[in-house]
């Protein structure tokens, strides 16, 4: 048999598998991944693509963070809302952005929105659903507007108008009722914050706020709580407390500024300038 | 997910599976009960859920039983709506055989024995049971499905229990807060403090989680003889009283956040 | 060794619950499909085209897994291009069926894939290829596949015939795909096809209301009571809706 292994390979490692696989059998289960259970969307309009996304991270049935990010930075002109593991989608969007850069620098023009699409279904192939990434990416090239949804095994679709996400069949209800070829910016906008707001109001997994992010061929707008339907309302008391309400067993204050004095024994100073 | 057959010739997995029906769900929301000296309030919110969708935005999860009584069930909403429907047969045919409404300890103990009669195929609801005792003094009663109960002064249940049931014991028993030296806690909370805690768990629990929310629905059970304590000075507060007898019941409702 | 599995299909994986098709004929190959893409019972995409490029005369139709199959065809098609370059010539469909096979045999443990690879070549004129699942490369006039193949292998065995033209069998296509959709919860939405010949590829769109229609039934028990129903009397003493403040 080989020595025990002193090189490790890049990128995951799937051998603790059986192990984890068995200690769920035990009851001892996995510790649960952060998910956006999500209503991400995107559409094209007469000029450009716009994504929406919400704003609401979920941890089961808690609410994890209010008011998060969703449509992660590709390039200037593209743009890639996640649903999901949390992490996934954050890692998956971040590499990639890291890789058009150089693929833009090495081959001397702007990246298509394809090559981001490519890059992102091959890598969350490759992991066979592991990587637990749902995304909408949309961007704004050479080729003119392009939309993508990519599913967590690698499959993609390019359709005029996408959602994806547990509120994703809320969003879809609207898109299916009243999106047209060839809207106008303003009724765009319009329709992302309501298919985005009926996934707020209608999923679970989805609350608080709009995010929203117009791409047109030389300008990205990103519109950052574009809506806020859902501000947190006033308290009926106030819940400061008196000084002295913790109880303490013991007191103890330590110095933290420390002084000291330095003697040179010998040789000359050294040359700080 | 069901998963829908996709291409010919799919074989059978080879060992037996085994397929049962589940006659139970869990449908979300959270109830909660503070007893004062002589008032109790129960209150719970009113959005109904399964899984992420909304089943509606209006279920009482709060029922006035007598006029010095108010049940609140959380858990599976069919067992919680049958259960309240039996327990008010039951109360109606006490009035029938005694001409008066049955006392707050001796619905308790009713309740007891008819969770306790379904101990093998048990109505999977949390119960909190809130009023006034004989004596006049407030009371809460909490139960667990089977029929475990005790009496005690504030208790939350449901969903966002572990979000509220803490909150509840830091403000209303003081727990880990230190009292002046010469300055004890009190022992009972004015009314309008109990219902100002109330109003805020709510707006908290609906801030942080997904099946709180749409609307709250709280009952004010006063005692005997009792002043409004500052009861008219909410909005929206509406009388709900039948009898004559002492005894009075309002209900005040608020909206929830709905994402 | 186990039989292959369907069921594997791993959670929420998309899925093309297909109805795929390719006949041969005198002067090229038509190929035809549904655009019904799934996820459990959601259609996540309903205007697919499952009728992939692999190279100038050389098309697949997928069915199976959506991840899957479309890594199978990006390869393919990389590979037939790379092969273009070497050789200076269009390859065959037989070279082109052949590399997709081998990757549905070799990693048929991984994969749900069912394949019909269909197109022209110089050497053999029009010729249709079958990939069913794991593996397996068998050369038919008319290939059918997916889910709603099951329910119409009848209707192409009794109306197949040698010596169509063209025409003849974009109807059969056309026909034998609307009948599978209307029977197969999985396949539906409307009808991509693709007309190969030598000159080249033509497409055809079939929009869902303009979907041939056969016998659909018609009610016999309701016959007699074939009148609008009467008016619901408006219910007065409903709970509130919206709660109050």
């Amino acid at each position: 048999m080989a020595a025990a292994a002193v090189y490790s390979n890049p990128g995951f490692d799937f051998s603790n598998l059986t192990r984890n696989n068995f200690l769920a059998e035990k009851g001892i289960p996995l510790p649960k991944a952060t998910s956006t259970g999500t209503t991400i969307v995107g559409c094209i309009f007469e000029d450009g693509i716009i994504l929406g996304a919400d704003t609401r991270a979920t941890e089961g049935p808690i609410v994890a963070d209010k008011n998060c990010e969703k449509i992660h930075y590709i390039t200037e002109s593209i743009r890639c809302c996640g649903a999901g593991t949390a992490a996934d989608t954050e890692f998956v969007t971040n590499l990639i952005s890291s890789n058009m850069e150089l693929h833009g620098l090495t081959h001397g023009r702007k990246p298509r929105v394809v090559t981001a699409m490519t890059m992102l279904k091959q890598y969350l192939f490759r992991y066979q659903g592991h990587v637990g990434a749902a995304l909408v990416l949309g961007g704004v090239d050479s080729t003119g507007p392009n939309l993508f949804t990519i599913a967590p095994h690698g499959s993609t679709d390019k359709l005029p108008y996408v959602t994806m996400g547990s509120g994703s069949l809320a969003a879809m209800a609207v898109f299916e009722s009243y999106w047209r070829p060839n809207m106008s910016r303003a009724d765009a906008l319009q329709l992302v914050k309501d298919a985005i707001s009926a996934g707020i109001f209608n999923d679970l997994g989805s609350g608080s706020n709009v995010d929203a992010c117009i791409i047109t061929a030389n300008h990205t707008e990103m519109l950052r709580n574009v809506e806020m339907p859902n501000e947190r309302v006033q308290k009926e008391r106030s819940y400061v407390f008196r000084k002295g309400t913790t109880a303490w067993k013991k007191e103890d204050i330590k110095k933290l500024v420390l002084s000291e004095e330095v003697t040179p024994i010998s040789g000359e100073a050294m040359d700080t300038d | 997910m069901p998963d829908m057959v996709t291409l010919p010739y799919s074989a059978p997995s080879g060992k037996p599976q085994q397929r049962q029906f589940n006659p139970y769900s869990e449908n979300g929301g959270t109830i909660l009960a503070i007893s004062g000296a002589d008032f109790s309030v129960i209150a719970g919110d009113t959005r109904q859920s399964e899984g992420y969708s909304i089943q509606t935005r209006y279920a009482p999860k709060v029922f006035r039983l007598t006029d010095n009584a108010v049940l609140a069930v959380n858990g599976f909403a069919a067992d919680g709506n049958m259960f309240v429907k039996q327990v008010r047969q039951r109360l109606e045919w006490y009035r029938h055989a005694h001409a008066k409404d049955m006392p707050l300890r001796a619905i308790a103990r009713l309740i007891q024995t008819m969770l306790y009669a379904r101990r093998f195929f048990p109505y999977y609801v949390y119960n909190i049971l809130g009023g006034i005792e004989e004596d006049g003094s407030g009371a809460v009663y909490s139960f667990d499905p089977v029929g475990s109960y005790e009496r005690e002064s504030c208790r939350a249940a449901g969903a966002a229990q572990s979000l509220v049931q803490p909150f509840l014991d830091n403000q209303i028993y003081f727990k880990n807060q230190v009292a002046l030296p010469g300055r004890p806690h009190p022992q009972h909370l004015p009314l309008t403090t109990v219902i100002e805690l109330v109003i805020d768990s709510f707006t908290s629990a609906t801030e942080r989680h997904i099946e709180v929310g749409d609307g709250l629905e709280m009952f004010i059970v006063l005692a005997k003889g009792s002043p409004l304590h500052g009861l008219e000075n909410f909005d929206g507060v509406q009388e709900m009283t039948v009898t004559n007898d002492g005894e009075r019941i309002f209900v005040l409702r608020r909206n929830l956040k709905r994402d | 060794m186990d039989r292959i599995d369907m069921h594997r299909l791993k959670q929420g994986e998309v899925n093309l619950g297909t109805s795929i098709m390719a006949v041969q004929f005198d002067g090229g190959v038509v190929i035809g499909a549904d655009s019904r893409t799934t996820t459990g019972s959601y259609i996540a995409n309903r205007v697919t085209d499952k009728l992939t490029f692999l190279h100038d005369r050389i098309y697949c139709c997928r069915s199976g897994s959506a991840a899957d199959t479309q890594a199978i065809a990006d390869f393919g098609h990389y590979y037939l291009q790379m092969q273009a370059q070497v050789l200076g010539s269009a390859p065959s469909v037989l070279t082109a069926a052949a590399i997709m096979e081998k990757m549905c045999y070799q990693n048929k443990d991984q994969l749900s894939a069912g394949i019909i690879v269909a197109g022209w070549d110089e050497k053999a004129g029009p010729s249709v290829y079958n990939i069913p699942l794991g593996g397996g490369l068998f050369r038919q006039p008319w290939a059918i596949g997916g889910s709603g193949s099951t329910y119409v292998y009848g209707y192409c065995d009794a109306t197949y015939q040698e010596g169509w033209g063209k025409d003849e069998t974009v109807n059969f296509v056309k026909n034998t795909l609307a009948l599978a959709m209307s029977r197969d919860g999985s396949s539906g939405g409307c009808i991509r096809m693709c007309v190969i010949t030598k000159d080249g590829v033509e497409r055809k769109f079939i929009p869902g209301d303009q979907l041939p229609r056969f016998w659909e039934g018609k009610e016999i028990l309701g016959e007699a009571t074939q009148k609008p129903p009467a008016a619901i009397s408006a219910v007065s003493d409903v709970a509130p809706m919206a709660v109050e403040v």
